[in-house]
């Protein structure tokens, strides 16, 4: 197995959007996904609200790993479906992942 | 250094703990997750007459994720001990990922790289 052959995509998107995001990568052959609720926040530092400053926001964050050939796609996939325009819709980050085992039969590989 | 991701059950979360533990590698970050694998889930079969009812399907099962950072050679030890304690031979057993750490601080004392997770 050649070293670096896949990626962890690491994406955190609005938590209203997830069904969606789901939905559209199950579509485009995406089945497997793992998500946690997060709190962050970007460069506009949270929101201001009138006088409430909420310093971070609820997030989830999607992580997924796929063959190094299908990220773009993957990638895409997400982009157009956790999209909105405002601030807030969210970073995907890429990571090289080197060995994948499957625990149930100790396989190696996605 | 590297990072051994592992998504697995959330009753397995003990067992893994103690036995990381007995083999020397205490330290590790917990997480609970959701997640599905490539059977999308469970399908469950409602006994109800309205429709929307009877398409109901888990579609996210309640997973524990942890995160162990151990230098290069630990690895294949740190993935035999979680596959071990998390094997049944059942669909859901999950899975782990080793990805590249470039770089590790402990923050009390400063310290960087192998020394920072030893």
């Amino acid at each position: 197995m050649g070293r670096c052959s896949m990626k962890m995509i690491r994406a955190i998107v609005r938590p209203e959007k997830v069904d969606r995001v789901a939905d559209a990568l199950e579509e485009a052959g995406f089945v497997a996904l793992t998500k946690l609720d997060v709190f962050g926040r970007g460069k506009q530092k949270g929101i201001r609200v009138g006088e409430m400053v909420y310093d971070s926001l609820s997030k989830t964050m999607l992580m997924i790993v796929v063959d190094d050939d299908r990220l773009q796609e993957a990638v895409r996939v997400i982009e157009e479906s956790a999209r909105t325009g405002n601030i807030g819709d969210g970073k995907i980050f890429v990571t090289p992942v080197e060995e994948a085992h499957t625990i149930r039969t100790g396989a190696r590989g996605l | 250094m590297k990072e051994v991701v592992a998504i697995i059950q959330m009753k397995k979360m003990e067992e893994t703990k103690n036995a990381l533990d007995t083999v020397g590698f205490p330290a590790f970050t917990a997480y609970k997750a959701q997640g599905r694998g490539k059977q999308r889930g469970l399908e469950i079969v409602y006994p109800s007459d309205l429709e929307e009812l009877r398409e109901g399907s888990v579609k996210f099962l309640p997973k524990r994720m942890i995160s162990v950072v151990v230098e290069d050679e630990f690895v294949p030890a740190v993935v035999a001990v979680i596959t071990r304690v998390n094997r049944t031979g059942n669909i859901g057993d999950g899975r782990i990922f080793v990805s590249p750490i470039e770089e590790s601080v402990r923050i009390r004392t400063g310290e960087r790289g192998s020394e920072a997770v030893s």
